[in-house]
């Protein structure tokens, strides 16, 4: 069995984001960078099928800059068998879509049995571009899958729903299936596989070797980001300041004043 | 000119208020852009509830109705949109973002190579463009997005707006729909079990996020202030992704909605989730090291600095308070 993930690499979760110079996206200089939450578990589902047949082999596959091969080696440290990176500035600015065509050509090319994506990326939040993947691809799909089992050529997933309802749902694959945090325990990536992982292959590829030059990248993008701002203050907000000593006494006359104490 | 399609949800035998939500949307966009406004309404026996959305500014309804479309099943639903946005030569199709929605949509966005705009929580016209407002980065940041070609499909979050209440002319339309065979199959839809906690009733809720760092921080610095405070202890979702308390703790839109008299969330960042989930509480305190954090959008009180000198010093500040 053949298993593509897709994973994006995304701002560290506890970095500072400031918004860069032409307001339109975040300083990227001087913060960490990390794999995407969500695509961590999409990432350790994938290395649970292969712990269970040693015969699967998983694909990871990223686009991105040149940083993303730190992510890429992480994933094969953690377990993955290779890696398909497509680096490329003119893949910059895709849109959802446009990232959709880049990684179905890949997808058409590896003909995998099963793929997992995050259900969204930390960074632009879309949760779109697995289910875009799979449309392009012509496969079913489903989304925020807190548990996964493969039985007798099917697939069944719980979905969680709001509220802490699920949705049980089978599919058929070749499909595709979007992870929810909390789904496993993420593993972490040995030494010993750390090791491994110098050795295993990252593939290069470029827009243009994919046939899509001109289709994708911010040119082809159908939505454009105009601007990114932090969002204002509530109107109620009182903001405290003083020593933390003074700020407490107000918090704790706040609450006598609600009846509270 | 195209129409707008707004592709409506029946929930708990109703047509849910988030659809209500989008009429109010698509009315604004109507309005500016000369455009109609017409809606789909898909399910089993659903007829009452397409006429009542009819009669209450969904213009003209289209009802897929079929056995197929009882329960959601994503093939099935896809069917139904794409029938329907035919069938109503629309170049702008709005959904929801629920469940249903960010399912479906992604899908609809992609077959119809259109420009997608997903879990905005408003929309402006410009001229004869559209442009969309919603969340990066967890609500960390704003942004404003601009389609730069049709058709659109978007996604509102709900409660983004006041559900439209007036009364318009509309009509029902049968639209058949072929199903095809379906590559996912809906099984069954199972309800959280009720736990022994139960955070909708308490009055006074302590919260703490993934920057505790370990179940055994919140038995040293949220948990006593809770119970100094008499209230409970309440958590975001990574506390409970984590196993640091079970699922009942969790507060917003995958867990609890709750809104006490007082609401203390302690190094929560307040992504939307978070925020659907406590924001109608009576009164929010929220400490944040971040002076930026989206929590301080919805509180009554901020505070900036560590939660771990911060916590500790109310909590015996309280407790000398009580005597
Ligand atoms: C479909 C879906 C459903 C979801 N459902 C829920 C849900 O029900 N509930 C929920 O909570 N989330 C939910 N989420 C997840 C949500 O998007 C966020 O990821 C989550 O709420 C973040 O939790 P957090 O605030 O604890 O962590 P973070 O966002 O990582 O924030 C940590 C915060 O701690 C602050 N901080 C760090 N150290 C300190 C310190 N020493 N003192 C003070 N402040 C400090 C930081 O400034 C930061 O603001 C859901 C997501 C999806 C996609
Ligand atoms: N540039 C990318 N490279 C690889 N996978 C991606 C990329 N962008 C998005 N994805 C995948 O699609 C999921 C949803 O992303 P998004 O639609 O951007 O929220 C992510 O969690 C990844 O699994």
């Amino acid at each position: 069995m053949k298993i593509m993930v897709c994973i994006k690499q995304v701002p560290h979760q506890d970095a500072r984001l400031d918004v860069n110079g032409a307001g339109n996206w975040i300083a990227e200089d001087n913060i960490k960078f990390e794999i995407n939450q969500y695509d961590q578990h999409a990432l350790e589902a994938a290395l649970a099928l292969k712990d269970k047949d040693a015969t699967t082999e998983v694909v990871v596959v990223s686009v991105g800059p040149e940083r993303v091969t730190q992510s890429l080696r992480t994933a094969l440290g953690m377990g993955a068998d290779r890696a398909v990176h497509v680096k490329d500035a003119a893949a910059d600015g895709s849109d959802a879509l446009g990232t959709a065509k880049i990684l179905a050509a890949i997808g058409k090319a590896e003909s995998p049995d099963m793929i997992f994506a995050g259900f969204m990326a930390d960074d632009g939040n879309f949760a779109a571009v697995g289910p875009m993947l799979a449309t392009l691809m012509g496969v079913p799909h489903t989304t925020t899958a807190v548990s996964f089992a493969k039985e007798n050529g099917t697939v069944r997933v719980e979905r969680e729903l709001e509220g802490g309802a699920l949705e049980v749902v089978e599919l058929t694959p070749p499909c595709l299936v979007t992870t929810q945090t909390g789904m496993n325990q993420v593993r972490y990536a040995s030494l010993k596989g750390i090791m491994a992982a110098k050795k295993k292959p990252i593939d290069v590829k470029s827009v243009a070797d994919l046939g899509l030059a001109g289709q994708v990248g911010e040119a082809a993008a159908k939505v454009k980001v105009e601007k990114l701002y932090t969002p204002a203050k509530g109107q109620g907000a009182e903001m405290l300041s003083g020593s933390v000593d003074e700020v407490v006494g107000k918090l704790v006359a706040k609450i006598k004043e609600l009846g509270l104490l | 000119m195209g129409s707008i399609l707004l592709v409506a949800e029946i929930q708990k035998g109703k047509v849910r208020e988030s659809s209500y939500e989008l009429v109010t949307f698509a009315r604004k966009i109507g309005a500016a852009t000369g455009r109609d406004v017409k809606s789909l309404v898909f399910g089993q026996g659903a007829q009452a509830h397409a006429e009542e959305l009819a009669k209450k500014g969904g213009g003209e309804v289209y009802l897929a109705d079929d056995a197929a479309l009882a329960n959601y099943n994503l093939d099935a639903a896809f069917a139904a949109v794409k029938a329907a946005v035919a069938a109503a030569g629309a170049d702008i199709v709005l959904l929801s973002n629920t469940p249903t929605g960010w399912d479906l949509a992604p899908r609809i966005g992609a077959a119809l190579d259109a420009a997608f705009v997903p879990d905005c929580f408003n929309v402006e016209v410009e001229g004869s463009e559209l442009v969309f407002f919603r969340r990066f980065f967890n609500g960390k940041l704003d942004s404003r997005l601009r389609p730069t070609a049709l058709p659109i499909v978007a996604t509102m979050q709900p409660g983004a707006t006041a559900a439209f209440e007036g009364t318009a002319d509309g009509k029902v339309t049968p639209l058949a729909v072929s199903i095809p065979a379906c590559g996912t199959k809906f099984i069954e839809t199972k309800v959280a079990e009720a736990k022994g906690v139960d955070l909708t009733k308490a009055d006074i809720i302590v919260s703490g996020g993934r920057s505790l760092g370990g179940p055994e921080k919140f038995q040293e610095v949220i948990k006593p202030l809770a119970d100094a405070l008499g209230g409970a202890m309440g958590a975001s979702r990574p506390v409970v992704d984590a196993g640091w308390l079970p699922h009942e703790y969790q507060v917003g839109s995958s867990g609890q909605v709750v809104a006490p008299k007082l609401y203390v969330a302690c190094g929560i960042s307040g992504a939307i989730q978070h925020l659907v989930g406590m924001k109608t509480s009576n009164f929010i305190i929220a400490i944040n090291k971040d002076a930026d954090a989206p929590i301080f959008e919805v509180a009554n009180i901020g505070v900036v600095g560590d939660l771990f000198e911060v916590v500790p010093k109310l909590t015996a500040a309280v407790k000398t308070a009580k005597g």
